[in-house]
């Protein structure tokens, strides 16, 4: 029944219907706006609904708001119809359906309450039962799993096992698949989602079932490591505790967790993220859904690298001595040290420079600080061209197609850059249009596994040239795409030619591009980089090097940019970030601040979408908010800046960029045109593109938290063994 | 005289019962007497029964009221605090909805610690515990406005696209939905 395919079902209809069907096909395959296909009205528990042709049973009850039970179906994910939990009755109709794998027919009387409903459920339920242990104390997923939640709904109060002293229940060997996913496979009840998930989503198709029936398990079929960057998204599908959380096992009860919502900084994606909290301690970060940006999933590093938060951290300000070490002192004697520094450093001679983490609300009282003692230099980490228009137009930077419409594009042209690592969330986007749009795609850079089939150009950066003069074969397929994208790493932006791929890519982009349809698209790796240029900061640490600072303000500066011998001798360098890492080593002053999950503070993504994190737990020691640290420096240094509380601050931000503070909104921009007359650099050189992050294990570590993670450092450890086994 | 006729009148409408009232009164109505009524408001100055009837009904302030310095609840709770107004996320772990779908208001996160004697969670902070659930986001808006909490909203994230799933494309031979493992 269920195997009917979607057209032959629905033939059973009108033929009016049928010949909608058939117009939709060829539209879809000319891919042209399809015209709003007629509705179908069904009826759920006597509520009429109307849908689309082809709906399931259980998305047609999703839309009037009833719920029907399932383990195996996920609405991101494929049917699978295997756990028979969503079964309903249908009027007319000789035995109960699967909801979630039957497309609805017109006028069907769905009932999902009725008795044989109950019934169905009941028996399906205890199936599932007589083969789960009765393990609840004992389980993580205690407090939050879908079999135990419907158990109290559908299970009965006694058991018709009695096979106990026999053969037994079923019991199956655990399975190690990588220090981040815990099995207890003897919990699994062949949901298949975490399968569906690993080929599907992660493009990985490690996962498999063998055997049938009771023998069935889930597995690697060989013994090997479920490794890829997404790997952890499996615990969140799970619907019992066969998968659960490995560094967060045994740590927490759901019931005793605050939960806040908040924004991942690992990338430059911006996930929406859920921070569970308790006794002042993050304890495990969850994806929060959110369609435009991050879907429900998560990235390995913005789950797991949360145990780098509690380890290297700045707990207390410190001064380096004149014997040339760092010594914790008093707030007060920093920041009159600071506060010194910089008075006696003449104008113009003190910097600032933001790192991968800054938040919006520090930099602006930065920038602001720095323009009233008469500076102008606050750069950024990671560097932009600055020729032609350089950051001066927001369309230049960003990800023009936004993250969600990448879904639509038809053909895409990668350029230097890897974005299964540099952001796992885009590439999922990318791979989920090439499964079910038919996208194609090709990559200029170093062969790297993007989790799916792709045209590898080559690595040479002339490529970029025979793309945009249109003499590569390649260029011809963009211009006759539908909605082409060009993604550009921003790696490539730091390169000496950065300024003459920007520009060539760009106008090329503006010849295929379309009205409402931007091809050109920067994919950066920093959360700060955007909300940086947005404010005014200007790319790349050549401008505050050539300076000849006196004093360099580091807010959370950590990768390894500046150091001690590009800057003058007597420059004094003052740090202001969360971690002891590469910017606190070379500092004269550390001045502790906040992470992401301790402040409430506002950070854009690669796409410009400005979102806001909340304070989760307080900083740790004595650490501080960032702008708070600023506002205090300000008043010892006798130039007071004009907030004192979070609301004011944004006001200022408001004055300078008003889409910074309306969170959660994207604000579109239309300057390209005018971007690529500004632009005067072309130039190429012929060398090899190539990107930082090309394997797993390149992936892990990347930032000041995750450098600080022990899981992430057993990450890198389970990828090299795996690396260094036979298969 | 009158006046003790109006007393009287007075006296004998406040005792009898209410029963026998209604049926002589119903007896009344049927006979086509005049109705009988309250001489109290028969009497009344028109002031005195403009002030009644302003009593009887729901009596509506047109400001706003803040009640916060009538609740108890110290300055320092009131001012300084900001209150997030939300609706929860879904749990990831979960795949069912139906706790959902209502509005929430949290206030600013204050420090927290373990506490040394049991280990449990402590903290300072009367309200970080309040647990106030809305219908709308209007009523919670109105709700901080009336206890002088500096409020924000949370955007909602946009609405998901209906896209009909189907079973078939599991078996499709020219497309890249097939399934390969299982």
């Amino acid at each position: 029944m269920f195997r009917v395919p979607l057209a032959k079902a629905i033939s059973l209809g009108s033929p009016k219907r049928v010949a909608n069907i058939a117009v939709r096909a060829s539209a879809s395959a000319a891919s042209t706006p399809a015209k709003a296909p007629e509705r179908i009205e069904v009826f759920v528990d006597d509520i009429p609904v109307q849908v689309l042709p082809g709906t399931t049973v259980l998305q047609a009850a999703a839309m009037v708001g009833v719920e029907i039970p399932r383990f195996c179906y996920h609405e991101r994910l494929a049917v699978a119809g295997n756990c028979r939990m969503c079964l309903v009755e249908v009027e007319k109709s000789p035995k109960p359906v699967a909801a979630c794998a039957m497309p609805v027919m017109k006028g069907w009387r769905i009932k999902t309450n009725s008795d044989l409903t109950k019934k169905a459920r009941e028996g399906v339920m205890e199936f599932l039962l007589m083969n789960h242990p009765l393990d609840c104390p004992i389980c993580d997923q205690g407090g939050e799993c879908d079999l135990q939640d419907q158990a109290m709904a559908f299970g009965s109060d006694r058991s018709r096992f009695t096979d106990i002293n026999f053969t037994g229940k079923r019991a199956v060997e655990d399975k190690d698949i990588g220090p981040l996913v815990k099995t207890i496979m003897t919990r699994c009840i062949h949901c298949t989602r975490c399968i569906r998930f690993a080929s599907e989503i992660a493009g990985v198709d490690d996962l498999g079932t063998t055997g049938r029936g009771n023998d069935m398990q889930v597995g690697t079929y060989v013994e090997k490591l479920f490794l890829t960057e997404l790997s952890g998204n499996v615990i969140d599908l799970c619907p019992v505790g066969a998968l659960t959380n490995k560094p967060y096992s045994f740590v927490a009860r759901p019931w005793e967790i605050r939960k806040i919502d908040s924004i991942d900084v690992m990338d430059a994606i911006g996930s929406n993220i859920i921070v569970s909290t308790r006794t002042g301690e993050v304890l495990r970060i969850l994806p929060r859904e959110n369609e435009e940006v991050n879907e429900e999933w998560l990235a390995d590093k913005g789950r797991f690298a949360c145990d780098g938060l509690k380890r290297q951290r700045l707990i207390a300000p410190m001064l380096r001595t004149p014997s040339g070490e760092l010594q914790a002192v008093e707030w007060e004697s920093t920041l009159i040290a600071v506060a010194k520094a910089v008075r006696k450093a003449p104008k113009g001679s003190v910097v600032a420079i933001a790192g991968s983490m800054a938040d919006v609300e520090a930099m602006v009282a930065t920038k602001d600080l720095l323009n009233r003692i008469g500076s102008e230099i606050v750069c950024t980490e990671q560097s932009l061209p600055t020729q032609g228009s350089g950051s001066d137009l927001r369309s230049n930077y960003l990800l023009n197609s936004s993250i969600q419409a990448l879904e639509e594009a038809d053909v895409v042209l990668l350029v230097g850059t890897n974005p299964r690592y540099e952001a796992p969330l885009l590439n999922t986007r990318l791979r989920k249009s090439y499964v079910h749009n038919e996208l194609e795609l090709a990559l200029i850079g170093p062969k790297v596994d993007l989790s799916y089939k792709y045209q590898h150009l080559g690595d040479g950066a002339e490529l970029i040239n025979q793309i945009s003069t249109g003499t590569h074969p390649f260029a011809q397929k963009l211009k006759n795409a539908k909605k082409p994208a060009i993604i550009l790493g921003s790696e490539m932006l730091a390169r000496p030619d950065g300024a003459g791929i920007l520009a060539t890519l760009q106008s090329f982009a503006n010849k295929i591009s379309k009205p409402e349809w931007n091809a050109f698209n920067v994919l950066h790796q920093n959360a700060s980089q955007v909300g940086a240029l947005d404010v005014g900061y200007r790319p790349g640490v050549e401008t505050a090097l050539k300076a000849q600072p006196k004093v360099v303000f580091l807010l959370g500066a950590d990768a390894g940019i500046v150091t001690r011998e590009k800057l003058p001798k007597d420059c004094f360098v003052v740090y202001i970030g969360h971690h002891g890492d590469a910017g606190a080593t070379i500092a004269d002053a550390v001045l502790p601040g906040a992470a992401y999950t301790e402040k409430q503070a506002t950070y854009v993504n690669t796409e410009g979408r400005s979102q806001q994190t909340l304070c989760a737990v307080n900083p740790p020691g004595l650490a501080r908010e960032d702008w708070k640290i600023i506002r205090a420096l300000s008043e010892v240094v006798g130039e007071p800046l004009p907030y004192d509380t979070l609301d004011e601050l944004r006001e200022r931000v408001e004055d300078i960029a008003p889409h910074l503070v309306q969170h959660g909104k994207l604000e579109t921009n239309s300057f390209a045109t005018l971007a690529e007359q500004l632009a005067k650099d072309k130039k190429i050189d012929n060398s090899k593109i190539t990107v930082r992050q090309q394997t797993l294990k390149d992936y892990f570590m990347t930032d000041p938290i995750s450098r600080a993670s022990p899981t992430m450092a057993k990450c890198i450890a389970a990828v090299k063994k795996q690396e260094a086994k036979a298969h | 005289m009158a006046t003790i006729t109006r007393i009287l009148a007075k006296d004998v409408s406040a005792f009898w019962p209410r029963a026998f009232f209604s049926t002589s009164n119903a007896v009344f109505t049927s006979s086509r007497e005049a109705p009988l009524k309250d001489p109290s408001a028969v009497i009344a100055k028109p002031e005195e029964v403009e002030q009644k009837k302003k009593l009887s009904g729901v009596i509506t302030v047109p400001t706003k009221v803040d009640i916060s310095p009538i609740t108890g609840v110290p300055e320092e709770h009131v001012k300084t605090r900001r209150v997030r107004i939300y609706m929860p996320a879904k749990n990831a772990m979960q795949s069912g909805t139906n706790n959902l779908n209502y509005w929430k208001i949290d206030f600013d996160n204050r420090e927290r610690w373990e506490n040394p004697l049991m280990g449990w969670c402590s903290t300072g902070d009367p309200l970080s515990n309040m647990q106030v659930e809305f219908n709308s986001k209007d009523e919670a808006i109105d709700f901080c406005e009336k206890n002088g909490w500096r409020w924000f909203v949370e955007s909602l994230p946009a609405p998901k696209k209906e896209k009909p799933k189907s079973y078939g494309i599991n078996f499709s031979f020219n497309k890249r939905t097939r399934v390969s493992t299982k």
